[in-house]
């Protein structure tokens, strides 16, 4: 056990993660306290209805550019390749914790890489619709469109909402030794062998036993 | 005699969602009749509507119309368009009293997240508390009539309250007052739709055979009503043909909202499921 940990996230890649997950979290909850009338208290922490209008596209922008940074940071690590399809047909394995038939994942796995795509076109989504939302007054004439697009930032929401709870999930109970990755960028040998093996071959240059 | 206001929906709560129906109420329920064949285009009613509110006036310019301003704005709740238009061999002014229609179901209070900031009363007014307003203009969007207006400075969206204060004390609104053809009356709606069918018979009879009410269902009817002398050219008049306070945008935004809860909900029990069923996959228990 005292063997030297492995460092998995630098301190530019922690933030830019934290900027992203507070400012994703305080958006979700502002906008479903817009959607869900029993839920508009939850504008409070920001300063009520009003100020939570004013603050939601802020936000949103924030969030925006800390994706932006995101996809610089780590893009070339996620392309996919054909051991992630291998990996996503065996995904069931993964699922129900049988890791001898999951092949052996890099730096990310197939499933990783899929939730950063599918964050990375949310976001496109959240920001493209959200900033017609910021502004209705200059589209007022198009009823259609802003209805359209209040519609797509809902979907998207939906769609966001249900991989928040899969990452959070899968990143702190599911499997422990996962989080601190994002708190001080470092992980256990172990960590790495049991989900990560080839990248744990290509950090100690052990190969997986 | 002075009524007392009693609520009959809210924005941003339950009773948003209730089916008319299950609304309805024995108080007196209002309604204006604008008889467009009586207009003689005067716009006495646009400054009664700026007196009696304390709206500030706004400068025009002429824009080659007899129309006053070229649009409704949060200081202009009302505003008399007219149309040129030919009918027949003869340019006509259609002209039509724009301001809010004060629906039956009003998509502009069903599209409000805020709780309170747009009200529906038994007696047909639809109001909006600026003080609850979060300035989303959800409610512009869900407006059929495009009426409601936003005002950057305050953040706030206004549109025509009905003379509330007025009605409240028993008092018909101030276009109404200031009218002085008749064109504008108030009172039940049961009285303003006897009223409005003996003028379409009078119009009929003296050669307007298109002639009809305007109390579009798609919004169960409004507590604004029109007598329209060409009611086959209701475009003309920018009379929406067939407004509706459930377009479908909206309705597949409730659908969405509703399956959003549910599946939400059903997230986190699947994973509390998969922790029980599988455990914590620990680096550990792999030594």
């Amino acid at each position: 056990m005292s063997e030297p940990l492995l460092h998995r996230f630098n301190l530019l890649e922690r933030i830019v993660h934290w900027v992203v997950g507070v400012t994703y979290v305080a958006l979700l909850l502002t906008g479903l306290a817009f959607a869900y009338p029993p839920l508009f208290w939850l504008t409070a922490p920001l300063g009520g209805g009003a100020m939570a209008r004013v603050l939601h596209p802020y936000i949103g922008a924030l969030f925006g550019v800390a994706m932006l940074l995101m996809l610089v940071l780590w893009i070339r690590d996620m392309f996919l390749n054909r051991q992630d399809v291998q990996w996503m047909a065996a995904v069931r394995y993964y699922a129900t914790h049988q890791r001898d038939k999951v092949p052996p994942a890099g730096k990310y796995n197939a499933g990783q890489k899929l939730f950063f795509w599918v964050q990375g076109v949310l976001a496109v989504v959240f920001v493209a619709t959200g900033v017609m939302l910021w502004f209705p007054e200059q589209l007022a004439p198009a009823r259609t469109l802003l209805s359209s697009a209040r519609l797509l930032h809902y979907t998207a929401t939906l769609g966001g909402g249900l991989f928040l709870v899969l990452h959070v999930y899968l990143g702190t109970v599911a499997y422990p030794g996962t989080a601190r990755s994002m708190i001080d960028g470092k992980v256990t040998r172990q960590w790495a062998r049991l989900h990560h093996p080839r990248w744990h071959a290509e950090q100690t240059g052990l190969t997986d036993t | 005699m002075a009524d007392t206001l009693t609520i009959k929906r809210t924005s941003g709560s339950a009773s948003a969602f209730i089916p008319m129906d299950a609304l309805r109420s024995s108080g007196p329920e209002y309604s204006k009749l604008v008889d467009i064949s009586r207009c003689i285009g005067c716009k006495g009613c646009e400054v009664a509507c700026k007196e009696w509110n304390e709206l500030q006036s706004e400068p025009t310019a002429n824009f080659g119309s007899y129309q006053s301003h070229k649009d409704l704005t949060p200081n202009t709740w009302l505003l008399m368009r007219f149309n040129e238009i030919e009918v027949g061999e003869n340019l006509q002014w259609l002209i039509k009293k724009d301001a809010c229609l004060h629906c039956e179901e009003p998509g502009c209070l069903y599209a409000c997240p805020a709780p309170g900031a747009i009200v529906q009363y038994t007696n047909g007014i639809v109001d909006f508390n600026q003080e609850n307003c979060i300035g989303c203009q959800y409610c512009v969007t869900g407006c059929p009539f495009d009426i409601p207006r936003y005002s950057a400075r305050t953040k706030t969206v206004s549109k025509c309250n009905m003379c509330i204060d007025r009605v409240e004390a028993g008092l018909e609104p101030a276009c109404v007052k200031t009218c002085p053809t008749n064109a504008i009356s108030w009172g039940s709606k049961r009285d303003m739709l006897a009223k409005a069918d003996k003028a379409v018979e009078t119009l009929k009879q003296r050669g307007f055979q298109h002639a009809t009410v305007y109390d579009p269902s798609g919004v169960g009817g409004t507590h604004m009503m029109y007598v329209v002398p060409h009611g086959d050219r209701l475009a003309d008049y920018s009379l929406p043909t067939d407004p509706t306070a459930s377009p479908a945008p909206l309705t597949a935004l409730n659908f969405l909202k509703r399956i959003g809860a549910y599946l939400f909900g059903f997230s986190l029990v699947g994973a509390l499921g998969h922790l029980l069923a599988f455990g914590q996959e620990s680096p550990d228990e792999h030594e």
